[in-house]
């Protein structure tokens, strides 16, 4: 039988646009445009998803249960309702957290190893 | 831009595309917008493109898999029913496939020769050669230099020689042709050179050019062979060159030597072949014409050449090399193609009973928002699934096929083998696999096309029933049913037709009889000493009864024969016979009875009165008159020179049971030369045992001499049957085959309708109908299909039916009592197999049939 741990440990380690998607969708729910925006944004533009890439990614984050799409809406003179809304589920959650976990075990192991300067 | 962007969207996969292609065209138009500037446009434009170069195969893939997992959960809950109907279908796909690459060899590949359809064969020669002496070389190379139609010709004669070379010896193929073979045909040595012009000229025609094989086997590819010494029923001849690989043209030949087809050849000797090559912008017709005008004036006003006169003509050497194989292929193709839609009408079947059984859960999952593209892709790869996995399993199949094929009925060519790893016999297979997936996946998908998920749930019944599967069901039983009897019809009258085989009198027996072959070089003229030592020291072997000697011996697969003229009565009319020579107990060891007079003697011999003897066929073109003791010219042309006639000899078959009795001429082995001799020895006892012994027995006579070609006489009556069995066996089986298919099909379209009707059945019995009564009206329904397409299948034997005396020469087309008897036979079997599915009924209990609900 398979705990809720092994199911979160099974999905790591995540491709980096899903990291991303996850950590933009901690703040509240979004359509497709609006995660791609927001992470073109905080990569300065380093991370350009293109909207294969994109929905490739939210159809395999629905499918392995780590957002769902959401029945509100927001403001409907905001925004267009026809637009497809997502929201970030627990399981989407711990799982971002165990990547993050992840990640941070690997810089301190990268610091023990190397010594890290503060910038390069 | 939009348009074209939501043009390209088509190529993702349909799931996704439902999903979420109104979304990233949304997406696109707001990145289109705010571009600014055509250079970041056209930078939109091809990251866009990039991106769905790199995306779109991996949502494909996935959603394929995704249907995979579904259909191969579905296969192996019905795990019975799909394993039939995979067998069946790989078996058709294979043998389909396997005719297919015989059918690719000789039809579609092309010959190894340049241009090859402008090559022919012409059954004459328009040149006196042969018939006039001194008609010859002047003469041909005036022809082939002046002749409207054919740009070149050259002659061949292919006869098998005793090869020496180095302290081996070997018996090959010899093709003697004139200097031009090899360049008319448009194929260049693979090393050394070609014949130069005058290399057909006597005396310096002393060069050969060996075949690729033969270079192998006996030079080890070492290319010092040229300009070696190889020797040809011991002439010696130089080698200067080595055919391509694939090249063996005319049959399997080993060595091509030039001959001078001079003045000194002809006279009696028709066996020469004659290819030519139509001149450039002349059709097949319109040569032809020419060609069979220019024969009629050469040879209009000779009455005694009136068959050569009506037997010329051009064939395009392409149908002459494929003539033997192909319309049997053809035949066996057709029947495979009836067996394959056999094979898939089952599938049909399969497909069919589960998409009615999944109705309600595909109308969930259309009511859901499946799409019909979507549902129809799943169902679609469902079947291609299982016919990918058939057409894998039939190239196995259709490798032995192949390889059957090459042994039945072998290909005039090295280069035509029939193999199967060609691409396009490969593409055949696929595609085949392909095209009876998408259909019969399509078959299905469009009953579920037109169903309206809301009616389908509203029922919510999940066995209802749907009348037009159940009409297409019926459909598929009927056709079934017809192709299987016009494959039954053909097999019974193909078994009947090889029992008869089987039953001629052959004029000799074959059991216990050891045969073998001895050719002598023709330098020499000891031939007839050398028989009769032969002969003595076979008779000596323990447990020979009796032995003889022949010119020529039923069933020995190729040799040249010989004619004579002869005049019975001064007064007749010149005739003509095949003449054989014999030694004395020839037909007492042959088993052939004496009908009158005496079997020829010791004392039949040179210088003592000529004596021959002839056979019953021969008395009966005589009105069966007693001729013993007549006397025969067999020489009337020229200074006559009588024998007598002292026995008349049961005919022989020659060439087996399918060939007619001759009027032979015998006349003993010592009375004439001859430089090719069988011997035969009836022995006690399995005449397996005695192969090697009598071979060595004849062996010892001269060591030089190869003595080859031992066998039973059994087994040269195997060899000329084996074609009429293999077809009589092939089709038997795939009538057979087909039978338990149908058989399967309709046992399977039976209890499917009866589970779909549970619940009508068990009211029927629950208001007091007898299960018999029931079980009777069921059966009734389903054997309704199946007797239609029985009298359709009745009418379409009757039609087809003829082509099956294209397999072997004696097969009877089916008659309408081989008919009648197929499709009452199939109507039984498949009636039994209906009556058998129905026997639920009668167990049914109708409490249980109604509590489903």
């Amino acid at each position: 039988m398979k705990t809720i741990d092994d199911e979160v440990q099974s999905q790591l380690p995540l491709p980096p646009p899903i990291f991303h998607m996850l950590l933009t969708l901690c703040h509240g729910e979004r359509h497709g445009y609006a995660l791609k925006r927001e992470i073109l944004r905080r990569t300065d533009g380093k991370l350009n998803l293109g909207a294969g890439a994109l929905y490739g990614s939210i159809a395999r984050m629905v499918e392995r249960g780590l957002i769902e799409e959401s029945e509100t809406r927001p403001d409907l003179h905001l925004d267009d309702e026809r637009r497809r809304y997502y929201r970030i589920t627990p399981l989407g959650r711990r799982v971002a957290q165990a990547e993050a976990v992840r990640m941070r075990d690997l810089v301190q192991l990268a610091e023990d190893c190397l010594g890290l300067p503060e910038t390069l | 831009m939009k348009h074209l962007y939501r043009f390209l969207l088509r190529i993702y996969p349909a799931g996704f595309r439902e999903e979420y292609a109104s979304e990233m065209e949304r997406q696109f138009s707001d990145e289109y917008r705010e571009a600014a500037g055509r250079r970041e446009r056209i930078r939109l434009g091809l990251r866009t493109l990039a991106d769905l170069a790199v995306t779109a195969p991996g949502e494909i893939a996935r959603e394929l898999r995704q249907d995979l997992r579904y259909a191969a959960r579905i296969y192996r809950r019905r795990s019975v029913a799909t394993a039939l109907a995979l067998v069946a279908l790989a078996l058709a796909i294979g043998a389909t496939t396997g005719i297919f690459s015989v059918l690719n060899a000789l039809l579609i590949r092309s010959l190894p020769f340049r241009e090859p359809e402008r090559l022919v064969e012409l059954s004459v020669a328009p040149v006196g050669l042969g018939s006039i002496p001194g008609g010859g070389r002047y003469e041909v190379s005036a022809w082939r230099n002046g002749s409207q139609y054919v740009e070149d010709a050259a002659f061949y004669f292919q006869h098998p020689m005793n090869l020496t070379f180095g302290r081996e010896s070997l018996r090959v193929t010899v093709c003697e042709t004139t200097a031009n073979f090899l360049r008319l045909l448009g194929t260049d040595p693979e090393l050394g050179r070609d014949f130069s012009g005058d290399e057909d000229i006597h005396g310096r025609n002393r060069v050969a050019m060996i075949g690729y094989d033969l270079w192998r086997q006996a030079f080890g590819g070492d290319p010092g062979a040229i300009g070696s010494t190889i020797r040809l029923n011991d002439e010696p001849l130089t080698v200067i060159g080595v055919a391509p690989r694939s090249f063996d043209f005319p049959e399997k030949t080993a060595v091509w030597a030039p001959t001078a087809y001079g003045p000194w050849l002809p006279g009696t000797f028709w066996g020469f072949d004659l290819v030519g090559r139509l001149k450039p912008g002349i059709s097949l017709d319109q040569a032809s014409t020419m060609y069979q005008a220019e024969i009629k004036r050469l040879y209009g006003e000779k009455p005694s050449f009136q068959s050569i006169k009506n037997g010329a003509h051009l064939v395009r050497l392409q149908d002459r090399l494929a003539g033997p194989v192909r319309p049997a292929s053809l035949v066996l193709m057709g029947m495979m193609v009836f067996v394959l839609l056999v094979a898939c009408a089952n599938l049909a079947h399969l497909l069919l009973s589960r998409a009615t059984e999944r109705r309600h859960e595909l109308a969930i999952r259309a009511a859901l928002g499946a799409s019909r593209a979507r549902i129809t892709r799943q169902l679609i790869t469902e079947a291609t699934v299982l016919t990918a996995a058939a057409a894998i399993a039939g190239l196995m199949v259709a490798q032995w096929t192949a390889r059957l094929a090459a042994i039945v009925q072998p290909s005039q060519l090295a280069s035509q083998q029939y193999s199967v790893l060609d691409w396009r016999v490969v593409a055949f297979a696929l595609g085949l696999a392909a095209v009876t997936g998408i259909v019969f996946g399509v078959l299905p998908a469009s009953l579920i096309g037109r169903m309206q998920p809301a009616r389908v749930l509203m029922r919510a019944r999940p066995g209802s029933r749907s009348s037009a599967a159940r009409r297409m069901r019926g459909i598929l039983i009927a056709v079934q049913a017809a192709l299987t009897v016009i494959l039954a019809a053909g097999s019974f009258s193909m078994g009947r037709s090889f029992l008869r085989l089987l039953g001629v009198d052959l004029g000799y027996r074959t059991n216990r009889v050891v045969t073998m072959r001895v050719e002598l070089p023709r330098t020499t003229n000891r031939t007839a000493p050398l028989v009769r030592q032969a002969l003595d020291r076979l008779r000596a072997v323990p447990g020979v009864e009796s032995a003889g000697a022949a010119s020529y011996l039923p069933l020995v697969a190729f040799h040249a024969l010989e004619g004579t003229y002869f005049k019975l009565d001064p007064g007749d009319p010149m005739r003509s016979a095949r003449l054989m020579l014999v030694s004395p107990d020839y037909f007492r060891t042959m088993g052939t009875p004496l009908l009158d007079g005496r079997d020829f003697v010791d004392g039949d011999r040179q210088g003592a009165e000529p004596v021959v003897v002839v056979t019953a066929e021969f008395a009966r073109s005589y009105s069966n008159q007693r001729l013993v003791g007549r006397r025969i010219d067999l020489n009337p042309q020229g200074r006559s020179r009588y024998a007598t006639i002292v026995g008349v000899v049961r005919s022989q078959r020659h060439w087996g049971p399918e060939s007619d009795p001759w009027e032979v001429i015998y006349r003993p082995m010592d009375q004439w030369e001859q430089w090719t001799a069988t011997f035969v020895a009836r022995v006690r006892g399995n005449p397996e045992r005695y192969l090697s012994v009598c071979r060595e027995a004849v062996q010892g006579t001269d060591r030089g001499v190869p003595v080859f070609d031992v066998k039973t006489l059994d087994q040269r009556l195997a060899d000329t049957l084996a074609k009429p069995r293999f077809y009589t066996i092939a089709i038997t089986f795939l009538a057979g085959f087909a039978l338990l298919v149908a058989a399967i099909g309709a046992y399977g379209a039976a209890s499917h309708s009866i589970s779909q009707r549970r619940h009508e059945i068990g009211i029927r019995i629950a208001v007091g109908g007898p299960p018999g009564r029931v079980r009777g009206m069921i059966f009734c329904q389903s054997v309704a299909p199946v007797c239609i397409g029985v009298i359709v299948g009745l009418f379409g034997a009757a039609g087809l039916g003829r082509f099956l005396k294209h397999l072997f020469a004696s097969a009877e087309p089916a008659g309408l009592w081989m008919c009648g008897s197929a499709a009452i036979s199939i109507g039984i079997a498949t009636a039994c197999a209906i009556w058998t599915a129905t026997s639920q009924v009668v167990r049914a209990d109708p409490t249980a049939a109604l509590r489903v609900e």
